[in-house]
Parts: C-alpha cells; sequence; structure tokens
C-alpha cells in the first residue's frame, strides 16, 4: 500500500501546483518545474514537497525532519520569501489559483534542488561562541538561580532554531559575504545578555568586528521573515546598545550612532554636516571633500554654523539626563518595549488572555543579594 | 480639509528642503492641513535606538505628546526612518500602561505635555494612496505625467516590519505603482523596489551600502524608466547624491532622477519649481522635465 496522507475525517481535498527551481550543482543544470497535486485541505507547503516526492519525482531534494517548526530544517523560498515550509498552509494559495515559485533559501550555496549548503552558516554561529562561559569550572554546591525576569532579557533571542530564513534575505550580507548576520547576532545577543555568562565584554569587542553589528544595514527583512519572532534586527540594536553601555565605541558605526544622540541633546536636530567627520575621523572626511563639494553645489551640504536648534531643545536635553538616572540603558531600553510589541502579535482573536502575563518582560532583574 | 500634526524630519529640515517646501505646497490639494511641529527633536533615525534606547523611546514619546497637543489625531511623516521610529514607539507606549505611565511622568517633569497614547503615526504615502486623500489626488493630478515610466523605490522602513507599519503587504506592496497610476505616469516594476537602499550604513560601511545600492538604481535604469520615485529622504540621497560613486566604481554612466514622494504628485498637480526646487537634486532631472514638457 503506497503513503498517502489521508484527509482528516469532514475535510476535503484541494488542488494544489508549485513551481520549483530544480537544480544540480554537479551538471549546473537549472529548471523551473511544475507539479499539480491532489492534497488534503490542511496541507503544508512541506505536505505537499513530500506528495511530489512520494508520488510524481523521487529526485526532488528538499531538507525535513520535526514538521512541527522546531527542528528549522525545511527553510526555503516561496515567491522570493524565505519561510519555513512545515509553517506555511496551502489553502488560501491553492484556492487564490497562484501558483507559487518555490526556491532555495539566498546567501547561501545551492547543493541540490531546495537544499542549500548551511556550512558558512554554521561557521558564523561558531564564530560568536554559542555556549556559556560562567567563569567557574567546578558544579557549584548549590544551585544558582536565575529569576524570570533576567532570562526575560534573551528571551525572544533564545528562541531562535537557526533555520537561516533570515539569513536568506539579509541585504547587507548579498553585499558583504562575510556580515556575521542576523542569525549569528542574535546568538551573540543570546550570551550577551544572559546574567549566567561572564564574558559580555570580551563577546561585545568580538562582535564590534568590521563584519560584525555595525555591518547590519536596517533592512528588517531578518524580522519579516523570522518564523519564531526572533526578530534578529532588535538583538543586533541591543547588542549595538550594549556596546555603547560598555564604551566599546571603536567602530565607524557606533561613533555614527553616538552623534546622533549627540546631536539630539545639543540642537534636537541631526547635525546633518558634522556627521561624516565625527563618524569617519577628520582624514577620512578630507579624502571625501570632492565628492562633499559636490554636494555642497546642490544644497545637500548644509552650513553647520548657525546650528538648526529645535525649539525648547532644552527638554530634550533635560529629558537625557533624567534616562540616565534611572538606569534602563543597554538593551534594558529595547527588552522594556518586547512586552509591548508581543501583544501585536499575540492577539486576543489568536486566543491568548488579553490581561497582564505575571511575567513582565523589561522589569528590571533584581539584584542577587535582593 | 484633515487636520494633521506635521512632523518634518531632520532631512526636510536640511539637505532636502525641497520636500518639505513641496510637501507643504501639495498638502492643501490633498486635503491634509499641516500643524507644524516647532518644539520636536530627531526621531533617532534608529541610530539612537541602536545607542541608547531608552533616550529613544523618550525623544519619540515627546514628539508624540507634541502632537497629541495640537489636537489632531495623527502625526504626519515623510520619511520612513521617522515612520517606523515614531509607530515603533507609538506601539510600545499605547500597549503597554506601565511603560506609558513612567515615560509620560517623565515628560512632565521636564516640562514637556503629558502623552497618553492618542496619536495615529501615518505616512504622506498612506494618506494619498487611498480613502479622500486619493481621490483628492486624482482630481489634482490635471497636468498629469504623460506616461512617464516611473519605477517606485518603497524602502525598508516603510514595509518592515509589517506588524509595525502595516499598511500593505511588504513584499507585494501597491501603493506607489497606485499614486503613479493615479499621477498619468506608467509605474515600471523590478525585483528591488523592495529592498534597502544602503543608507544608514553609507558612512560607516561605504562598500557595503554601494553593493546595495545598485541594485535598484541598475534594475530601474535596465527596466527603461524614465525616473524614479520613493516616499523617503534618506533612500533619497543615496540614490540621488552616491550615484555618482556608483559609476566612478562601475563605470556605468547612471543618471537615474530621483524624485521625492511629494514631487512627482506636485508636478502632476503643476506646483512651481520654486515649491518643487528640483535644482538642489544631484542628478539632473531636467530630462524628466523637457518630457513632461514643463
Amino acid at each position: 500500500m503506497s503513503h498517502q496522507l489521508a484527509p482528516a475525517p469532514g475535510s476535503t481535498t484541494i488542488e494544489v501546483s508549485l513551481k520549483i527551481w530544480r537544480y544540480d550543482a554537479d551538471t549546473g543544470e537549472k529548471e523551473l518545474k511544475r507539479y499539480d497535486v491532489e492534497a488534503p485541505d490542511w496541507v503544508t507547503l512541506l505536505d505537499v514537497l513530500d506528495i511530489i516526492k512520494d508520488r510524481q519525482d523521487g529526485t526532488l531534494a528538499y531538507r525535513k525532519s520535526c514538521r512541527m517548526m522546531i527542528c528549522g530544517s525545511c527553510g526555503m523560498r516561496m515567491d522570493g520569501a524565505a519561510v519555513l515550509a512545515c509553517k506555511t498552509r496551502m489553502w488560501d494559495i491553492a484556492q487564490s489559483g497562484h501558483v507559487p515559485v518555490i526556491s532555495p533559501m539566498g546567501n547561501l550555496p545551492v547543493i541540490k534542488d531546495l537544499v542549500v549548503d548551511m556550512g558558512p552558516f554554521w561557521n558564523k554561529i561558531r564564530a560568536v561562541k554559542p555556549w556559556l562561559e560562567p567563569g567557574y569550572d567546578e558544579v557549584a554546591e548549590k544551585e544558582r538561580i536565575v529569576s524570570q525576569q533576567q532570562m526575560n532579557v534573551i528571551q525572544k533571542e533564545a528562541l531562535c532554531i537557526m533555520c537561516g530564513c533570515c539569513v536568506s534575505e539579509c541585504n547587507s550580507m548579498e553585499s558583504d559575504p562575510e556580515f556575521l548576520g542576523p542569525a549569528a547576532l542574535a546568538k551573540g545577543m543570546r550570551f550577551v545578555g544572559d546574567v549566567r555568562d561572564q564574558t559580555a565584554v570580551e563577546r561585545l569587542n568580538d562582535l564590534n568586528s568590521e563584519h560584525g553589528i555595525w555591518d547590519c544595514t536596517r533592512c528588517y527583512f531578518c524580522n519579516e521573515r523570522c518564523p519564531k519572532g526572533v526578530d534578529p534586527r532588535d538583538a543586533i540594536a541591543k547588542l549595538g546598545a550594549e556596546s555603547v553601555k560598555q564604551g566599546i565605541d571603536h567602530d565607524m558605526g557606533a561613533k555614527h550612532a553616538k552623534w546622533f544622540v549627540h546631536s539630539a541633546k545639543t540642537t534636537g536636530w541631526l547635525r546633518e554636516t558634522e556627521l561624516v567627520p565625527k563618524t569617519q575621523g577628520i582624514v577620512s572626511a578630507i579624502k571625501q571633500t570632492k565628492f562633499a563639494l559636490d554636494l555642497a553645489r546642490h544644497g545637500k551640504v548644509p552650513p553647520p554654523f548657525p546650528p538648526h536648534v529645535a525649539d525648547r531643545v532644552q527638554e530634550s536635553r533635560a529629558l537625557y539626563n533624567l534616562v540616565k538616572e534611572q538606569g534602563r540603558d543597554g538593551a534594558l531600553g529595547i527588552v522594556q518595549g518586547e512586552h509591548a510589541l508581543g501583544r501585536i502579535e499575540f492577539t486576543e482573536e489568536a486566543g491568548m488572555k488579553s490581561s497582564d502575563p505575571e511575567i513582565q518582560p523589561g522589569v528590571e532583574p533584581p539584584h542577587p543579594e535582593e | 480639509m484633515k487636520k494633521v500634526a506635521y512632523y518634518k524630519g531632520c532631512l526636510a529640515s536640511l539637505s532636502a528642503k525641497e520636500l518639505d517646501t513641496s510637501t507643504q505646497a501639495l498638502a492643501p490639494k490633498v486635503g491634509l492641513e499641516l500643524v507644524e511641529l516647532e518644539a520636536v527633536t530627531c526621531c533617532g533615525a534608529g541610530d539612537i535606538h541602536e545607542a541608547e534606547p531608552d533616550y529613544y523611546l523618550h525623544l519619540n514619546a515627546r514628539i508624540l505628546a507634541y502632537a497629541e497637543a495640537t489636537g489632531a489625531d495623527t502625526l504626519l511623516t515623510i520619511c520612513n526612518v521617522c515612520t517606523l521610529n515614531l509607530r515603533q514607539a507609538n506601539w510600545q507606549l499605547k500597549n503597554d500602561d506601565a511603560l506609558r505611565e513612567r515615560i509620560s511622568t517623565n515628560l512632565q517633569r521636564v516640562g514637556v505635555p503629558p502623552y497618553s497614547g492618542g496619536v495615529e503615526v501615518r505616512h504622506l504615502l498612506w494618506e494619498i494612496a487611498e480613502g479622500d486623500g486619493y481621490e483628492l489626488l486624482k482630481a489634482a493630478a490635471h497636468k498629469g505625467l504623460k506616461g512617464l515610466k516611473v519605477a517606485p523605490f518603497y524602502g525598508c522602513q516603510i514595509l518592515r516590519p509589517s506588524k509595525i507599519l502595516g499598511f500593505e503587504d511588504p513584499d507585494r506592496p501597491w501603493s506607489l505603482e497606485r499614486i503613479i497610476e493615479a499621477c498619468g505616469g506608467e509605474p515600471i516594476d523590478y525585483p528591488a523596489k523592495i529592498k534597502c537602499c544602503g543608507f544608514p550604513i553609507i558612512q560607516a560601511r561605504e562598500e557595503t551600502a554601494l553593493g546595495e545600492l545598485i541594485q535598484p538604481i541598475e534594475q530601474a535604469t535596465e527596466a527603461g524608466a524614465d525616473a524614479m520615485v520613493t516616499p523617503c529622504p534618506l533612500c533619497h540621497l543615496s540614490l540621488d547624491a552616491w550615484q555618482s560613486k556608483l559609476r566612478a566604481a562601475t563605470g556605468k554612466d547612471f543618471r537615474m532622477p530621483i524624485l521625492h514622494l511629494s514631487q512627482l504628485v506636485g508636478v502632476a498637480a503643476g506646483l512651481e519649481e520654486s515649491e518643487l526646487k528640483f535644482k538642489r537634486h544631484v542628478v539632473s532631472v531636467k530630462p524628466v522635465l523637457e518630457k513632461l514638457e514643463v
């Protein structure tokens, strides 16, 4: 008896069509092939691939394992957007008559059909030392308790299943293949923010390298694609904030970011013309003189004097001082907003309680002696 | 007329003044009464979010508070980055009472009005892509674009993350195309229209940024566009001002005129050069104006 996906009681079958990019790295042959199958109405993209492989074409290659959004094996692109095949229901698409194009993830070499070489991905994960450095070797005599509030700081980063969907569409990585990228940097934050890790400063120094956090172009494709709500871009921002907090600001990206802070508290508006020397240093800025003069001819280099000062700018300066007193600097400034942002995804319609959960992300972790 | 609090942001006050003047001139024609916010600061452009995130939240709360104090229920933005920063802060403040209370209290301690969460942040693009704004736009664009081939460039932070922006499908946006058509132009399709222009890292990582910037410029050129249009002054600056660096790096003679959204609609609506200020562009807009016989 052949292996068939039986429709659930009461369910119906649907016609699903896909166009799949077939590719063989050995021969270099490439072909967009269409497949039409009849399937139960609850099928996912992964189920459809299984049906095709089982009944129509055993040579189709793709990765899978758990079928339930936890192993991270079945990342691929549907109509150019990275998805987990097992999380993608086909009902709406099949009903619309649209025939989606299925292709392998981007930014990674393709081996065969929908299978990519994850080697470069794992190398970058390895580079951020994805293990805890607790600062002791021997097992303690009693348990070291970590509070829920302390773990909330890295709650989202810990959700990563390393599927590569974020990396697939990373715009910076397309341009700089050596960029550590959203998955590895989110993993980096998962350890930088872990209260048990004793090497945060060392880690931050490493992540402030040429292809590290300041290489991120803030395209937000990673947040858009992540199937688990990790929001890698926000993790990268947390790393930036932790770096600035620790005084690790040698990178031009950090200097650039700090100039915005300085502008906001001195004139309110960005001090645009001074941004280049403040970011790149005077020498590099002078090398850009010809380019700058060309821009200046079109009014693109506003004179820094007199500065463009916002009304009541003393308020933004006072706010800065107040904020510094309250001590929510570094990653906590972002973590405190995650409770609210979470509600966008987990609405009442989705069956979640609207009342405040017991656990409050963003609440400052209590000190150990308390 | 719909009264909106107008937040023009840094660039429209500085290197992209043409964006401000064209927006101010266009607004009444599309039913918007702008109440300009004077006592506001930079939104932080994502940089303060990355360096001092708690300060970022306070600065944006302050902008929202002054917008609320005007009595308008909409804060109008004309920049993608301002839109994301303000909407992100607004979501956090609206959906977390404890957080809003802390920050609103802090605002009042330094003399800023409190913020109760009563403002919606909306980009000009969204105001004129549907509803009354769209109907008025169609009527206002009487001069038309005479079939001008326009490549829409959305940029990132008006599309993603969609849970915060949420106006349209971030992979299949339609608003710019709809506006181009309503103005009598022909929208050009190309894959990089939803990708990054590289601007946020154009100073710290110029090479990486240029590798991103070339995609939309090259694709729009190859697709035969007469011009590109963008709703973001940061995208505008990299597409327009950094094109010369693409020429130097590739040896290709890119000369793609880049229009702000308000300029594209403004031309169709017959605004004057004193309002459109095309002379402030680095890449000449002259070929477009000749085609339109302006």
